[in-house]
């Protein structure tokens, strides 16, 4: 049995002469988080869809499980909850058939927690699920996804349209429970600060690419802001900024390679002076990360 | 199949309410029998042919609205992830879709009628001709088969993908070769053939769709340019397939040889020169007829349209030979010189009319909804026309390339008319009155005719260009064949039951000897070569060669089942030599005899 829920090996998605996934390649261990970030337009979605078994990739491949997922795509979803970035149950349906419909097709469900669940968010069985807000369609989705106990659940961008309640439900009580679980979550979001929290390891797409595939604690170990009290040279041999502006009458600067010591050796070195390290929460990085290549 | 299952589930409680509104289309019909003023005598025939209005037209709207969007829709709503996202197979999807789709079009369709013909059973009979079942057939087949084009226009509409353009490319070269595909066998008058072939084309293209919503699911899955480009690939794929097999299948038919001609003929032979015609059904080929013109001097078999086998015309040189080609509504004459590579198209359209062709093959006549007509066949053009009486029938000959006699048989009697081109003048010459229909027989020269009424008893030698009578050749109540021979003299056969005999004349109809024939039963002149003249006997089919000069039967053929005539329209003994009197024979071969020798050659 492979230890890995997720392998994405030299992955490339096209639609015409666009590049939607430029060969990403990425591993989810089972049991662990993974948050998947980046740009309207950056590739996530064509990621997502050929994760699902939902489009066929130019070049490279997806297994879930140890499975392809284009051809085994069937029988994977026995085992994985899917929330999608936009609601796709048939509007006019009701929640209660939409749920009676998805029993039917599942070898285990559990239609008290779907109920409880809904019950919880206030969402109405009877209602036709075209008319229900933004926020009870994904509540919905969530529900559906977690009748089955999903052993990976993806969620393609699962806080768009939530409340704020909502949303920290979402990621303080259902996610790190699952987690904890041993569920195995693939999630792309924008919501850096809500997944900061519990993901194990994130990726960064840009243009298509897979920019950053790392564990969170790593990357945020490394990166740190830095603000001198006066101008300064880094020696970029030493510290690789990513950033770099003036601040106040010093400068300001976003390092990747940030080391205690290494640091303390080029200040007393280069006679810098004065300077402040702080620690960077996954969004800072990301909004680094993105600008320092825009 | 349990998905499949669950999925037509699904589909036919999201669309309950067409039940509803099938239900309210039910009632209708029962409300119009029961108004007054608009019911009519029969409130069971306002009853049921406005059920089966309603039915259609529900059922038909449906198809077309369901086919459009049963899978459309979800696809360019981004709602087919629901599916996708979800442990069931694309195939799974697609045939539960379809299930549904197709059974609340027969559902709606047998909601809405059903009631009215419990009630009015009696009234449903027939309709426009055909049987109830026959029509409720047709409603069905013809509402299935607009639903899974409407999946399939939906399908690429949706997708707003520039592969339109191919798929409607690829759609027209289909139906263009469907078009090559019958057009030979329209030529064949292959009508069984022609509607297997497209039946079979059908049921390929509703297996096409069919496997194609499957495969585009399979392929596709959510983005609708894949589900697309999938069809559009399984659809076109199939299709070419299908067409590729059916252009063998109608290559093999339309490959008939001389040789597969078998059962009914229509055979055509040239009395002065080497051409025969023979058109047939083809070995087992259905009803596919096929035709040639065969040159039995070199064996060059041309291939003709088979409906042109009855318009065959020989030139009374015996060189040529011409037959229409049609094509639609056109009919263009096409020639073939023996010795000629290929034939080649005179440009002159005939459809309907008669036609009568110079010695030489050079200027056609053509008489047609009262106009005469005369083109030169070399230039390709009309030299001039006038307007003629309207006539039952026409006979004429060219006198010289630049003068026509046309012998009008009107519902007056024979009217006769001389046509010159360089004066461009059209002048009537004579006319026999009271006759209903003439036998007509001119002499090489065409300056006097033997006459003979259809149904009288007199055989006469006229002007052939006043009609005046010159003096009467034979009377009696038998007479069956009265001609002129090659070499100008007349024949008149009279068939008395014990005792037929052969009168010959002069040319001036002077009577030489009449020769005894014997017992038989002397039904048509097959031909002469100066020295002979061949008859044919029916029960049995047999030639009979009877030499003038010595007044004796010289040499009998038996088993010639059928003698082969030609040149329905000709008025004048042909001009080459006789070689051989064809004939078909009890086992339908055609064979080529020899009158001066008695030799003999099977040719088809």
């Amino acid at each position: 049995m492979t230890d890995n829920a997720i392998r994405i090996s030299d992955l490339t998605v096209r639609y015409g002469r666009t590049l939607a996934v430029d060969r990403a390649a990425l591993s989810v261990d089972r049991g662990a988080v993974y948050a998947l970030v980046g740009r309207n337009g950056a590739g996530k979605s064509s990621l997502v869809r050929c994760l699902l078994g939902q489009q066929k990739p130019q070049t490279g491949s997806v297994s879930l499980f140890g499975e392809d997922s284009w051809s085994r795509r069937t029988a994977l979803m026995q085992r994985i909850g899917v929330v999608t970035e936009e609601a796709d149950a048939p509007p006019e349906m009701s929640v209660a058939a939409i749920a009676r419909f998805c029993s039917r097709l599942y070898d285990k469900w559990d239609q008290d927690s779907v109920e409880a669940r809904l019950r919880t968010f206030g969402v109405p069985l009877p209602s036709r699920f075209g008319s229900l807000s933004k926020g009870q369609k994904k509540q919905v989705s969530l529900a559906l996804a977690l009748a089955i106990s999903p052993e990976l659940l993806v969620l393609d961008d699962p806080t768009l349209g939530l409340d704020v309640v909502a949303r920290k439900s979402l990621f303080e009580e259902v996610i790190t429970d699952l987690a904890d679980r041993g569920t195995t979550i693939f999630i792309t979001t924008h919501d850096l600060a809500g997944v900061e929290t519990f993901a194990d390891r994130v990726g960064m797409m840009e243009n298509g690419k897979l920019v950053l595939d790392e564990d969170v604690d790593a990357l945020k170990s490394r990166f740190r802001r830095i603000r001198f009290a006066q101008p300064v040279a880094i020696d970029t041999a030493v510290l690789r900024p990513t950033v770099m502006r003036s601040w106040g009458g010093g400068a300001e600067a976003i390092v990747s390679n940030y080391d205690d010591l290494a640091f303390e050796r080029m200040r007393s070195a280069s006679n810098i002076g004065a300077a402040e390290v702080e620690a960077m929460s996954l969004e800072e990085i990301f909004i680094a990360i993105a600008g320092g290549k825009s | 199949m349990k998905n499949a299952l669950v999925i037509a589930a699904r589909e036919f409680e999201e669309k309950r309410f067409i039940a509803y509104a099938a239900v309210a289309f039910a009632v209708l019909p029962f409300i119009l029998g029961a108004i007054p003023g608009v019911n009519g005598k029969s409130p069971n025939d306002t009853i049921a042919m406005s059920s089966l209005i309603f039915a259609t037209g529900f059922a038909v709207a449906l198809a077309v609205m369901s086919g459009a969007s049963f899978i459309g829709r979800d696809l360019s709503d981004g709602r087919m992830s629901f599916y996708f996202s979800r442990p069931v197979a694309p195939a799974s999807i697609w045939f539960g879709k379809l299930m549904a789709g197709t059974l609340m079009v027969l559902g709606v369709f047998v909601l809405i009628i059903g009631p009215a013909w419990l009630v009015t059973g009696k009234a449903w009979k027939s309709f426009w001709g055909i049987t109830l079942g026959q029509g409720i057939a047709i409603v069905l087949v013809v509402a299935l088969s607009l639903f899974l084009i409407a999946h399939v226009i939906g399908t690429f509409a949706r997708s707003r993908s520039a592969l339109i353009a191919a798929d409607f490319a690829a759609a027209v070269l289909c139906g263009v070769s469907v078009r090559y595909l019958v057009l030979p066998l329209i030529a064949g008058q292959a009508l069984i053939i022609i509607k297997w072939l497209l039946i079979s084309l059908g049921v390929a293209l509703v297996l096409a769709i069919l496997g194609g919503g499957a495969w585009q699911l399979e392929r596709g899955r959510t983005d609708r340019k894949r589900h697309h480009l999938a069809l559009s690939q399984f659809l076109w794929g199939t299709m070419a397939l299908a067409l590729l097999i059916a252009a063998g299948y109608v290559g093999w038919v339309v490959s008939a040889k001389p040789a597969d001609i078998t059962g009914e003929m229509v055979t055509l032979h040239s009395p002065g020169g080497p051409f025969l015609t023979v058109a047939g059904k083809a070995r087992s080929r259905a009803d596919y007829n096929a035709a040639w013109l065969m040159n039995t001097e070199d064996g060059r078999n041309i291939r003709i349209d088979s409906r042109s086998a009855w318009g065959m015309q020989y030139t009374r040189d015996g060189r040529s030979a011409f037959w229409p080609v049609v094509e639609g509504n056109l009919a263009e004459l096409r020639r073939y010189t023996a010795g000629a590579a290929e034939p080649v198209d005179t440009g002159l359209n005939v459809w309907g009319g008669f036609i009568m062709i110079s010695d030489d093959g050079s200027r056609i006549a053509v008489v047609d909804r009262g106009i005469l007509s005369i083109h030169d066949v070399k230039q390709k053009r009309l030299l001039m026309s006038a307007r003629v009486p309207q006539l039952r029938s026409a006979r004429g000959c060219f006198l010289s390339p630049d003068r026509f006699r046309l012998y009008a048989q009107t519902d007056a009697g024979l009217q006769i008319f001389e046509f010159d081109m360089t004066s461009h003048s059209l002048v009537p010459t004579g006319e026999i009155t009271g006759a209903p229909f003439l036998h007509l027989s001119l002499d090489p020269t065409a300056s006097r005719m033997v006459v003979r009424a259809g149904r009288s008893s007199v055989v006469t030698l006229n002007d052939a260009r006043t009609g005046a009578v010159i003096r009467t050749l034979a009377s009696g109540p038998n007479l069956a064949t009265s001609r002129y021979l090659r070499d100008g003299r007349i024949i008149v056969v009279d068939t008395p039951e014990n005792a037929p005999v052969l009168h010959l004349f002069a040319a001036d109809g002077s009577p030489i000897r009449d020769i005894a024939l014997g017992r038989g039963n002397y039904t048509g002149f097959a031909g002469d070569d100066g020295t002979r003249v061949i008859l044919m006997t029916s029960r049995p089919g047999t030639l009979v060669a009877i030499n003038l000069d010595r007044g004796v039967i010289e040499r009998q053929e038996s088993g010639a089942n059928e003698w082969i005539g030609s040149n329905w329209y000709e008025v004048r003994p042909p001009i080459g030599p006789l070689r051989e009197v064809v004939y078909r024979d009890s086992e339908k071969h055609v064979v080529a005899w020899n009158p001066a020798t008695g030799a003999k050659r099977k040719i088809a």
